[in-house]
């Protein structure tokens, strides 16, 4: 029988090419599946897009999917396997994009947090600056205070060694007394020429506390109505004032009272008692100036 | 001598054709598989695909295919269940990737002081 001379190299051989051409009949007459049409676009959108460059090793997997889909392709186009291998092929694609689109935000979210860090130790800086600026120029006036102070105290320190007022420190700020004998004739509120010069040093005394608020107060002994005493110590406590302010001390720090005869330093019921209780007393007052 | 030949060849055949039976049959259920999808599916529950509606979507799709697979598994189809475990863990991964990807877009805007919602 003839078929039994066939050579079997011969018969390999026309086997191979009809297994070839029903392979190539195949490919040619097979449409790729839906899967694998929708995998290979996805695949050159990642690769034209982000997953090139933030997700390369999500895109090599998605390559390699899809390598095995076409391999499916050429074996057996028409077969659930390709289908199902091309569907892993089109997931893994997609996956690469997303994953390389969720790195994009990350990067975005931790530059938006930088620059927020950034600004935040900028205005730290500014405010710690700004503190510093405020500490300094405190300092400053703290020392410039302590300098007035300092200067007030030597110049009332030279008056009470003078012996033309009396300092002391009360609650409401430094008390300079001066005796009514010395700056006024009795029962008159013009200023005696020989009270300028303990004047002239008190003002100088109390207009080194540029800030404080002094205020000007006159007092009488007990002699005479309380009307007239109060008159008079309002008008000496003027007179005072009115020296004060034309030797350099701000008129708006400056207040006068007339205390008249309601209080005392000493008994009104002797002479050196009620010498004692006619003065004049300026206070520079603890709380500044408006 | 003719006959022998062609007795051969049909127990050939015959042995042929048990053997693929037996390969068909003694696909092993593919367990791996299955712990495989069914922890994706655990994970995209867990990173809240029910907050996204593209995850929540492949998430879907991943526990339907997982409920097919059990059933072709059931019927000792476990090639074709092997495959459809294969869709599902990747539905669940695409599933997982989606939400995160919203959830980084949303905390982006959100240190960039764009919300746009």
């Amino acid at each position: 029988m003839t078929e039994h001379t066939c050579k079997p190299s011969a018969i390999r051989t026309t086997v191979l090419v009809c297994a070839s051409a029903l392979a190539f009949g195949a490919c040619a007459s097979v449409p790729p599946p839906k899967e694998l049409v929708s995998a290979r676009t996805e695949y050159t959108r990642g690769e034209q897009g982000m997953a090139r460059t933030l997700n390369p090793a999500g895109l090599h997997d998605a390559r390699v999917a899809l390598d095995k889909a076409e391999a499916a392709y050429t074996d057996d186009p028409s077969s659930q396997r390709t289908a199902d291998l091309a569907y892993l092929a089109l997931r893994r694609a997609q996956r690469a994009e997303v994953e390389a689109q969720t790195a994009d935000w990350q990067q975005r979210q931790r530059r938006a947090k930088d620059n927020a860090l950034h600004a935040q130790a900028k205005a730290a800086g500014e405010a710690r600056t700004e503190l510093a600026d405020t500490k300094q120029e405190l300092a400053a006036e703290r020392d410039a205070r302590a300098a007035a102070e300092s200067r007030t105290r030597t110049v009332l320190a030279e008056l009470t060694a003078a012996h033309a007022a009396a300092v002391k420190e009360e609650p409401r700020g430094i008390v300079v007394t001066l005796s009514g004998s010395v700056l006024f004739a009795s029962g008159k509120a013009a200023l005696l020429p020989s009270a300028e010069s303990s004047l002239g040093e008190v003002a100088r005394a109390v207009g080194a506390e540029q800030d404080k608020a002094l205020l000007v107060e006159g007092h009488t002994d007990s002699r005479g109505s309380e009307a007239t005493n109060q008159t008079l110590a309002k008008a000496r406590a003027d007179a005072v004032a009115a020296y004060l302010i034309t030797h350099g001390v701000p008129a708006e720090r400056v207040t006068t009272a007339g205390i008249g005869s309601s209080r005392p330093v000493a008994d009104n019921s002797s002479a050196e008692g009620r010498a004692e209780n006619r003065r004049v007393e300026i206070v520079i007052q603890t709380r500044e100036a408006r | 001598m003719r006959t022998t030949w062609l007795q051969g060849m049909g127990l050939l055949t015959g042995l042929v054709g048990l053997a693929q039976l037996g390969a068909c049959a003694s696909t092993s259920e593919p367990t791996d598989r299955l712990v495989s999808a069914e922890s994706a599916i655990r994970a995209a529950n867990e990173v809240g695909v029910s907050s996204n509606p593209n995850g929540q979507l492949h998430a879907k799709l991943a526990q339907e295919e997982l409920a097919q697979a059990k059933r072709l598994i059931r019927d000792g189809e476990n090639e074709r269940a092997e495959r459809l475990l294969w869709r599902a863990t990747a539905d669940a991964e695409l599933a997982i990737a989606v939400t995160r990807e919203d959830q980084s877009k949303r905390a982006a805007m959100a240190a960039e002081g764009t919300v746009t919602e």
